[in-house]
């Protein structure tokens, strides 16, 4: 399996739109926290994380900082040099959908597996900051789309993000198992 | 005594001295204590900005921070290169603190601080910890866990579910911080990123701002290697030790090549001068020597010696350099040179003594810097004295020419005696010179220290620009407000907060700092901790908050037991804060002394003076200006100074008196140096000088050589030959004299330049006054 096919096959001309359903876990929840929104790459360049419920949240990912507006409260700044965690999201994910191969080879290593129908692409952190806390981020496709962003860190749960298809799929799951094998695609056989 | 062993003497001689003087020159260079603390060479201050002024000179908050500029490649890589260099000197010894705005993070709170945070956070100030306010944070909570950036709050959250932690490092961050791009401060184009650097070194101490400014630079080039993307960066560098580096070494520079200069023409002068190469060699042992035994006299007598003593010291003992000049003219064949030094000695040792005694009016001036000055020049002067006296004659072989049989002399002396003896021209000339003096338009005396080492214009621009983006506080003013004690000062500082919040939002100035903002006065730390719930009310607060919402009931265990840590710790206290970064800027804001506290303001960006100091005087604070107070100590030191020296000419000229008994004679000795001395001031104050402490001591030096050219014109007497010597010696003298410090006053820096102008123009009118007034007259008899 070829990397490369991969990154151009899910590429989308800017602007686009994807849901998305992502679990969190932690051990201070009862139970995983479920939201859903959209990410959405701007013609400009910017990446937009847009989280609808429970709350309503907008990421907005640019050169450099990160924006984070939430219902009544100021908008909050934050310079992605200092958190490597949003600099990863803007560096994986979104040079994913801009079909940036470079950008992408230049933050991380590429291992693909599978088929075209059913594929999985491993991005594993250059950076030493960002490696000592996410392992690898796995993600998973079938053709030209992006179904699932795996999120491995070092330590503590895989965190799971479900696009496109996937998402519409989600839609009314709550089972942590069953989102899983969403995720993996299991429940497409 | 047969030659050959005469000569071996005086080989012996003359090594045995060259050793006693390595030997003291070792030992002083070991035991010296140079001084560059400016607070000893004052007098005892008096207002309360003098006070400040002497008690904290350099070392307040704005004179030992320096403000660094990189520029010159793309903004990402100035960023790394910022945090590159933060952490390579954050581990050098000679910086105490450098920030780049990279670490209001959540790691900026020292972890034993961290129990205080509800103390130091102004949050309870404004909410109570119930349950509306507890379910409003978790809220926020919730959606950082669901954010991206999950990672970073989640290890937090337990313990500190206001992130109070996060608020308090936001609150110490610089009050007016510039932008941040990329995790760092950058200016507002964006094109340079900004840090600022504390020193270790007090402000004063040049040694440790040049080794403080090497480490910068140091650092600054090791850091490329980490940040190979940013190797066209370039780095500039600001503030009131950068500036005080770069004059040091500009004025090493210039003297470094007039040093040489000046050596070189004087060991050629007296080589023509004497035809002899050892004499320039031998007439360089008396000054040597005097100014070891000098240092070595201030050494023994003070603590340290003073660094201006030792500058202004060695421009004062520069007259003894004409003392081996003097014996040399007089040495003529087939006379002992220990002869013609008796001869001499009378003449000299009136000089000397008249000096000397002079000198020692500067002991009783109450102010340390000019005991050190008096102690310093009376051994010099002394020591060379004593050693052209008893020492270099033995060392001198006689003669093998009389300069009384120059030819050239001999015309040049004709003309001279056929000059007329003025005397009511010169009474026209002192009349006007007195009257340039007295009308000419600028102020006498420059009272501005800064403008004897001006900065250039561009850099203070620079340092301008860059203050103003960094929001670095302004070394003029500062506000200082006093209590019984530490607790009583923050309180009082505290109190000037809504004054200070008020005259920020009508622009009369743009920033200010002041040590409560980091660590608040225990009476509003208790405040707080009264305000914090006891653990019953904290529980049944927290489980309202908690209901229906996602986080787990005993999630936050480690909360409750912080609050009631927070409930029961006693309020923090300067000592607490040694060993953290905080340390060094509290201190710098907070002083303890003796008889009390006084706590600063410092400020940026002040537009003006008089609102603020009217709107806090009524909160007993004052605004305290900087440089009136050291431009009122410069005139209160120059009044000591000159109120010594005119004790100094009554005394001179009461030894003149003393050793001449003659008021004719004694007129004509003095009298040319009086007119000298008011020829330079007239040509000075004429073309629009404006006088500061270095013609002061150049003008003294002045007197001094006037005075011995005056001295022995008249111990020539009548007698041609002994005229002839006379005039020898002093056309040396002077040439000597007028080349050294005519290269100085060519110099582009002030203080090198008065020094230098006023010697040589003194140089050239003592000779001619000398000359004309001292010289005896031919049909005198001699007594």
């Amino acid at each position: 399996m070829d990397a490369a096919w991969i990154v151009q096959a899910v590429a989308r001309p800017a602007p686009s739109r994807t849901a998305f359903v992502e679990l969190r876990s932690s051990p201070m929840l009862r139970q995983p926290l479920r939201l859903e929104g959209e990410y959405r790459r701007e013609a400009d360049g910017r990446l937009v994380r847009q989280v609808h419920a429970p709350y309503a949240e907008t990421t907005t990912l640019e050169d450099g900082q990160a924006t984070v507006e939430r219902a009544g409260r100021a908008p909050r700044r934050i310079a992605l040099a200092r958190a490597p965690e949003l600099a990863a999201v803007r560096n994986g994910f979104g040079a994913l959908l801009a079909g940036d191969a470079e950008r992408l080879q230049q933050h991380y290593t590429l291992h693909a597996e599978g088929g075209r129908q059913r594929w999985t692409l491993a991005l594993v952190p250059r950076d030493p900051r960002l490696a000592a806390s996410l392992a690898r981020i796995v993600l998973h496709g079938r053709g030209a789309e992006l179904r699932c962003v795996e999120s491995r860190p070092v330590k503590g749960e895989p965190q799971r993000t479900l696009l496109a298809g996937a998402a519409a799929e989600a839609a009314g799951v709550t089972d942590a198992t069953a989102l899983a094998a969403l995720c993996r695609g299991d429940a497409a056989r | 005594m047969s030659s050959v062993p005469r000569g071996r003497f005086r080989a012996v001689l003359a090594l045995a001295w060259l050793a006693l003087l390595g030997v003291g020159g070792w030992l002083l260079s070991g035991h010296l204590r140079l001084e560059e603390d400016l607070r000893r060479f004052l007098p005892t201050p008096r207002t309360p900005a003098q006070v400040l002024l002497v008690d904290e000179l350099g070392e307040g908050p704005g004179a030992r921070l320096l403000l660094l500029a990189l520029s010159g490649a793309s903004p990402e890589a100035l960023a790394a290169r910022s945090q590159a260099l933060r952490a390579a000197l954050a581990d050098r010894p000679e910086i105490a603190l450098a920030a780049n705005g990279g670490d209001a993070g959540l790691d900026a709170v020292p972890a034993h601080l961290l129990p205080y945070r509800y103390l130091l956070s102004p949050t309870l100030d404004e909410h109570a910890l119930d349950a509306d306010y507890l379910r409003a944070e978790l809220e926020q909570r919730l959606q950082d866990l669901g954010s991206p950036a999950a990672a970073l709050v989640e290890p937090l959250l337990p313990s500190d579910p206001t992130l109070e932690t996060l608020r308090v490092a936001e609150a110490w961050q610089p009050a007016r911080a510039p932008q941040r791009l990329h995790g760092v401060w950058f200016d507002r184009a964006g094109a340079q990123a900004l840090l600022l650097v504390q020193t270790r070194a007090p402000g004063f101490d040049s040694a440790g701002q040049q080794a403080a400014v090497a480490a910068i630079h140091d650092a600054f080039g090791a850091s490329a290697a980490a940040v190979p993307e940013s190797a066209g960066a370039r780095l500039e560098l600001s503030g009131p030790g950068a500036f005080a580096v770069a004059i040091r070494e500009r004025t090493e520079r210039e003297m470094r090549w007039i040093g040489t200069a000046d050596t070189l023409g004087l060991l050629l002068l007296l080589a023509l001068a004497y035809r002899r190469w050892s004499m320039p060699l031998l007439g360089a042992l008396p000054l040597a020597s005097g100014g070891l035994a000098g240092l070595g006299a201030v050494a023994l007598a003070f603590d340290g010696v003073h660094g201006i003593t030792v500058a202004f010291g060695f421009t004062l003992i520069g007259v003894a350099q004409d003392y081996p000049i003097h014996f040399f003219s007089h040495l003529r064949p087939g006379l002992d040179p220990r002869q013609a030094v008796r001869a001499l000695w009378p003449t000299l040792a009136t000089g000397v003594a008249a000096t000397c005694i002079a000198y020692a009016t500067f002991l009783f001036s109450g102010v340390q810097g000019l005991q050190q000055l008096a102690v310093f020049t009376i051994a010099g002067l002394g020591v060379a004295a004593a050693c052209t006296r008893w020492l270099l004659p033995r060392l001198t072989m006689p003669a093998r020419r009389d300069p009384a049989h120059s030819v050239r002399l001999a015309r040049l002396w004709q003309g001279v005696a056929r000059l007329p003896r003025p005397r009511r021209s010169l009474l026209l000339l002192a009349a006007v010179a007195l009257a340039v003096v007295l009308l000419a338009p600028q102020p006498f005396w420059q009272n501005d220290l800064s403008r004897l080492t001006p900065v250039p214009p561009a850099d203070l621009q620079r340092d301008a620009r860059l203050r103003a983006e960094l929001g670095a506080p302004d070394v003029r003013y500062v506000l200082a407000v006093h209590g019984a004690d530490t607790e009583q000062a923050l309180r009082a500082s505290e109190r000037l907060l809504p004054v200070l919040r008020r005259l920020q939002g009508e622009g009369v100035l743009e920033g200010y700092d002041l040590a409560a903002r980091y660590l608040p006065s225990a009476a509003t730390q208790q405040r707080r901790q009264a305000r914090l719930p006891d653990e019953a009310a904290l529980r049944a607060a927290l489980a309202r908050a908690l209901e229906g919402s996602p986080f787990r009931g005993d999630a936050f265990e480690p909360f409750v037991a912080d609050v009631a840590a927070a409930r029961a710790a006693a309020p923090l206290a300067l000592a607490d804060l040694a060993g953290t970064p905080l340390e060094l800027g509290v201190a710098g804001l907070l002083l303890e002394r003796a008889g009390g506290s006084t706590a600063l303001v410092s400020l940026s960006g002040l537009q003006d003076p008089d609102a603020l100091a009217a709107a806090v005087a009524p909160l007993g604070a004052r605004l305290l200006d900087l440089k009136q107070a050291s431009e009122s100590l410069v005139a209160q030191w120059r009044a000591r100074l000159l109120g010594a020296l005119a004790a100094a000419v009554l005394l001179l000229a009461a030894t003149v008196w003393l050793a001449l008994r003659s008021p004719r004679r004694v007129l004509r000795v003095l009298a040319p140096m009086a007119l000298g001395t008011l020829l330079i001031l007239a040509v000075l104050r004429g073309c629009g000088v404006e006088l500061n402490l270095f013609h002061l001591v150049a003008l003294i030096l002045v007197a001094g050589l006037g005075l011995d050219y005056a001295l022995f014109f008249d111990h020539a007497g009548d007698d041609r030959d002994q005229q002839l010597r006379t005039l020898h010696a002093v056309i040396v003298c002077s040439l000597t004299t007028a080349l050294v410090f005519s290269l100085l006053a060519l110099s582009a820096i002030p203080v090198l330049r008065a020094i230098g102008s006023t010697v040589a123009l003194g140089v050239v009118f003592n000779f001619a006054l000398a000359l004309l007034v001292a010289r005896a007259p031919a049909q005198e008899a001699s007594p």
